[in-house]
């Protein structure tokens, strides 16, 4: 866990750290003593009391859930069953190694979230820089690409669904056109999980370039002003002061997509139709969470679903430390 | 320091946005009548009382687009209101039953269970939160065709759901689609075709496949065909006892064997039956298939998803072998405040008299023998399917069916295998081509990882 | 605040291949009138993105307005059809929708007001502040995130029968209430966004920490609070799993009423399911409407004026 401590932290713009410390020390020469005590105290305190909320609410939802998952996964216990189940060690978790559906889940866990996210985070931060512009009717665009996300989901699918029919679907008919036929989208498993990152690009791409442009909002116009006068391009201008300006920002988004993409979950459910959480007749795209889903929910088992829940909780805290260790080695370059 | 005006509106909305917020939660917590449901404690006869009832689909009691029987029976008891808790999809219906039951919380006082899930609910730690009816006065299990409240009856013999309807299955056929194959067309020819034995129906398939129309399968979907075959036997997936034996079972063999054979040989349109992207249900429309097994409560759906243009295209023919697909119970929780009255409410609606008016609202076969054999059951004929002038007479096609329905053991583990054999064992072969060897041998591999068995 | 706008210590230049005027740097974002116009380049691109982002927005009027058969039945229609009204009645017959439009409002109405404004507060003290267990805490944060929301709601729906919640709203506001999402957020943003030495111009001014958050850090933060308001409020009124096993059909938020709509005699109507999903998307089209104006350069607005 200590590794995404060191992660945002990182992702803080350097300038910032020390100035708190040093303001911290030098400033409260404030008269009456009562007062910098009192000043004191709300320095000292505040932070605590602004966070505060979040953590009283998460002990009391977020907290009990965590602990019981991992204690479910150590048991034998099913859905339905009034007592707690029996202790059972490590089973649920050694079980899971030899198992071909997991490691089926698993790689199409991964592959289905390279091949949705790295897409549509570029995306998103182009239409991002483009929606920066002014532009006629901005506020309809800016609110426009977020329709995706309001979307009913049920709706979106009864589309995509239609599109990707390999018999009379709009997209095979365009590559009829180009000579390529007949490409079994609901079956084979590539074209399958391109059809579903599809959808998850298609929902997520205006989600995230909102995010960005709130962040491009915030970057002060004189940096541009310098850079033009510099006779940087737009192009440099996007790369050398937007970019950089907005790292944070971008640092969140790929967190937050690396975590929705190990919990992939509506839109494989929803493509897949009647297949229900097997993600294909063949599991070519069942993800963890389905995989943990049709577990806990359909079989009951939940002594073996929460075994995955953790196991994915612990899988993102290593893909954590790894992008952390990328992002460290790439700021050392660029740095020197 | 001036603080702007933007500041102190800011401050404003925030705190009426909080006080609003916090006024709502307690406000809607005192409003109690929604949520807590079957209110208080002691109940006696005049006292006014909400009675709940959660199903899923289309129970056809409601006063909205049902038989009205509520606002009947509201009508006969004046101190008693009945709330429909309804939920289109039976799945996640059951999924949050399951867990309202194991809480003992959000619970109606009747909870509609399918005959799917039967099986499951009989088992103990789940039957312990039903009322026996066995405890009712006036129950007699008798009342229902013989294997039907069999099937809600727990291994110490406590009965916890009464009977609604059930689902005798016959061959729904296109007409025109036979005579294009040099096939006969009269019910009783078709019947006659394939009598006693599903391996003649797909021998049948064959010879329709000679000389089949371009673009039309014989029958929809292997997982279709599945069904209606397993449904006719004897030994399904489990034992007298509940146990798992679908591996050695005959007639699970039987019904894959020919499933499978149909499958290689092309007769299938390789369809998922019920897949919510409507594939399945459009095919109707286009005449993709010539056959489908037709358990009564499918015949709406053949025609609404065939559409008017169909009208009289389709006819009904007595199956090779009588199997009963579908049905549901009516349970009372023991989180109920008014078990009694609840109880009583089930028994009106599964009484004879209630599911004839089912029946002739939206063709649910009654699964209660007065009801089965009520005249009004017995000469009902639907225009939709026959020729002109000559309306098919489903109600005693399919009460014909119901007779011959032979009882099978079933376990609380049937569903998930079913579903692993249609869904990936049988559509996996239709879609990728994969050789029925595999194909079963994949269906073990995932019932050992979802069963441990 | 007349304070503020007093030229302030400047950071050490951090993009160093650029010369930056020192002084009011900071102090101006990239807001109206300072940007780049967009060329007709962009204004293609955009187009197509918001086509592409409409269309099934725009498909779900068709499918709504259309019979059932008429949809699922290729060719697919392209154009409204008449049968919306009939598809409304229908809903509005199977469920309570008028409720459940009210309810939703007031659950991602409060879920969204309250996130926002305590991840506001926790992302500033993330950001800005110094306090031990700073980042052992935001790596808690952090990490919750990660659990899967699927299996949650097993010991989840244990605490609200406990506290007998079940059937009502509470059950799903209060859970929510907060969001660790919205505090990294709000952290990342501000983290970039607030220039530390307008903190310190406050602090030195004597102002006390809720002066602070009222006078620099809401200023500064508005767009993301737009932008999070709006993501949240999607969110909560979008959801399905949590609220459907909590509540009932007696008192359902939209999500959960559209479980109970479309069911035909063993079959699912399909227009009107979509039907009922075109009615619950319209609310959010509204709240975007509102809160989308705001998402314009904020500090330009609050803290230098005056």
């Amino acid at each position: 866990m200590a590794t995404s401590v060191r992660a945002t932290s990182d992702g803080s713009p350097p300038s910032s750290r020390p100035a708190p410390s040093t303001s911290r020390r030098g400033d409260p020469g404030a008269p009456g003593n009562w007062r910098a005590k009192l000043y004191r105290l709300d320095t000292k305190a505040s932070p605590y009391a602004y966070i505060a909320p979040f953590f009283l609410v998460f002990a009391a939802f977020g907290l009990f859930p965590l602990i019981y998952t991992g204690w479910l996964s150590l048991h034998h216990v099913e859905l339905g069953e009034s007592g707690s189940g029996s202790w059972v060690g490590f089973d649920n978790y050694t079980n899971l190694w030899d198992n071909q559906f997991f490691w089926k889940a698993l790689r199409n866990t991964f592959t289905l979230g390279v091949i949705s996210t790295v897409p549509q985070l570029m995306m998103a931060l182009g239409l991002a820089h483009l929606l920066n512009y002014k532009l006629r009717a901005r506020g309809f665009f800016r609110v426009a690409i977020l329709a995706p996300y309001a979307t009913s989901i049920a709706a979106a699918a009864l589309v995509f669904v239609q599109l990707f029919n390999p018999d009379y679907g709009m997209i095979n008919q365009l590559l009829g056109h180009f000579g390529v036929d007949g490409i079994r989208w609901d079956s084979s498993k590539w074209p399958a999980q391109i059809a579903i990152s599809s959808i998850v690009t298609w929902r997520w791409t205006g989600y995230n370039a909102l995010i960005y442009l709130a962040a491009m909002q915030a970057v002060p116009s004189d940096l541009y002003e310098a850079a033009a006068l510099d006779g940087a391009s737009r192009w440099r201008q996007f790369i050398s002061v937007t970019i950089p300006s907005i790292r944070p920002t971008i640092f969140f988004t790929i967190i937050v997509s690396t975590i929705g993409a190990t919990q992939l979950f509506g839109e494989p459910l929803i493509y897949g139709g009647g297949v229900g959480p097997t993600g294909g007749t063949d599991h070519q795209y069942q993800t963890l969470s389905l995989y943990m889903y049709d577990k806990g929910w359909q079989v009951g088992q939940l002594g073996q679903a929460s075994a995955v829940a953790w196991v994915m909780l612990l899988i993102l805290l290593l893909i954590g430390a790894v992008q952390l260790l990328v992002i460290r080695r790439s700021r050392r370059k660029l740095g020197s | 320091m001036r603080t702007s005006g933007r500041t102190r509106k800011a401050a404003v909305i925030a705190v009426a946005g909080l006080a609003t917020c916090a006024t709502l939660i307690t406000g809607c917590s005192s409003s109690d009548d929604n949520g807590s449901k079957g209110s208080d404690g002691k109940s006696s006869s005049s006292e006014q009382i909400t009675l709940h009832i959660g199903d899923f689909n289309e129970f056809g009691y409601n006063d909205k687009t049902g038989a009205k029987l509520f606002s009947e029976y509201e009508a006969l008891h004046p101190n008693i209101k009945i709330v429909e808790d309804n939920v289109t999809d039976g799945q996640q219906y059951w999924d949050s039953l399951k867990l309202h039951l194991q809480q003992g919380s959000g619970l109606d006082d009747i909870q509609a269970i399918e005959v799917g899930y039967i099986a499951e609910a009989i088992q103990p730690q789940l039957a312990s939160k039903f009322v026996d009816f066995k405890s009712i006065k006036g129950f007699s299990a008798d009342d229902w065709v013989s294997y039907k409240e069999k099937q809600a009856t727990t291994a110490d013999g406590q009965v916890i759901g009464v009977g609604t309807d059930i689902g005798p299955t016959a061959i729904c056929y296109r007409t025109d689609f036979f005579q294009q194959a040099g096939l006969p067309t009269d019910p009783q020819q078709v019947a006659a075709l394939w009598n006693g034995d599903w391996a003649k129906f797909v021998q049948v398939g064959e010879q329709f496949k000679a000389k089949a129309p371009s673009g039309v399968a014989f029958t929809d979907s292997a997982g279709g065909l599945f069904n209606a075959v397993l449904s006719s036997q004897p030994t399904q997936f489990s034992d007298q006892t509940g146990k798992l034996v679908y591996d050695s079972s005959p007639g699970v063999k039987t019904a894959w064997d020919l499933s499978a054979k149909a499958v290689k040989e092309g007769l299938t349109a390789k369809l998922q039956q019920f897949d919510s992207n409507n594939t399945w249900s459009a095919a109707f429309k286009t005449g993709k298939f010539a056959t489908v097994a037709c358990p009564s409560w499918m015949t709406g759906l053949v025609s609404t998803n065939s559409g008017p243009a169909n009208k009289g295209k389709w006819d009904i023919a007595q199956p090779p072998q009588a199997g009963n697909w579908g049905g549901s119970f009516l349970a009372v929780t023991k989180a109920s405040k008014h078990q009694a009255e609840a109880a009583a409410l089930a028994q009106w609606l599964t009484a004879a008299a209630q599911e004839v008016k089912i029946f002739q609202k939206f063709g649910n076969i009654p699964s209660n023998k007065g009801g089965l054999s009520d005249p009004a059951v017995q000469n009902t004929t639907n225009d939709y399917f026959g020729p002109a002038g000559k309306p098919a007479p489903t109600g005693k096609i399919f009460a014909t069916t119901a007779q011959s329905i032979q009882p099978a053991p079933i376990g609380p583990d049937d569903g998930t295998v079913k579903d692993i054999i249609t869904k990936n064992g049988l559509l996996d072969m239709e879609q990728r081509g994969t050789s029925s060897e595999k194909a079963w041998s994949n269906v073990k591999a995932q019932v050992k990882d979802k069963l441990g068995e | 605040m007349a304070q503020l706008t007093e030229p302030v210590r400047p950071a050490g230049p951090r993009h160093s291949s650029l010369p930056l005027k020192q002084g009011r740097r900071r102090l101006r974002a990239g807001g109206a009138g300072k940007q780049h116009n967009g060329g007709p380049i962009a204004y293609a691109f955009i187009i197509l993105a918001t086509l592409v982002s409409l269309f099934p927005l725009y498909w779900t009027v068709v499918a709504a307005s259309h019979t059932d058969t008429d949809i699922v039945t290729p060719p697919t229609p392209l154009l409204p059809g008449s049968h919306l009204i009939d598809n409304l009645k229908i809903v509005w017959t199977q469920v309570d929708m008028t409720t459940a439009l009210i309810n939703s409002t007031i659950v991602a109405g409060c879920v969204a007001f309250s996130t926002v404004l305590f991840a506001t507060l926790a992302g500033f003290a993330f950001a800005k502040l110094e306090f031990r267990g700073r980042n052992a805490l935001l790596t808690v944060v952090v990490a919750t995130m990660t659990v899967p929301p699927q299996l949650t709601v097993i010991p989840l729906y244990q605490i609200i029968t406990k506290a007998g919640w079940v059937g009502h709203l509470q059950s799903v506001i209060l859970p929510s209430l907060v969001a660790a999402f919205g505090v990294f957020f709000m952290r990342q943003f501000l983290a970039e966004a607030l220039p530390i030495e307008l903190v310190e111009a406050a602090r030195v001014d004597g102002a006390h920490s809720l002066r602070i958050i009222w006078h620099v850090v809401f200023p500064v933060a508005r767009p993301a609070m737009a932008v999070l308001g709006m993501l949240v409020f999607v969110q909560s009124w979008n959801d399905f799993f949590w609220p459907f096993i909590a509540l009932s059909q007696q008192n359902p938020t939209v999500q959960v009423a559209l479980a109970g709509v479309g069911a035909g005699n063993h079959s699912i109507d399909h227009a009107v399911v979509v039907c009922a999903a075109l009615v619950s998307t319209l609310p959010l089209l509204l709240v975007f409407a509102v809160l989308g104006r705001q998402i314009v350069s904020g500090i330009t607005a609050g803290a230098v004026k005056s």
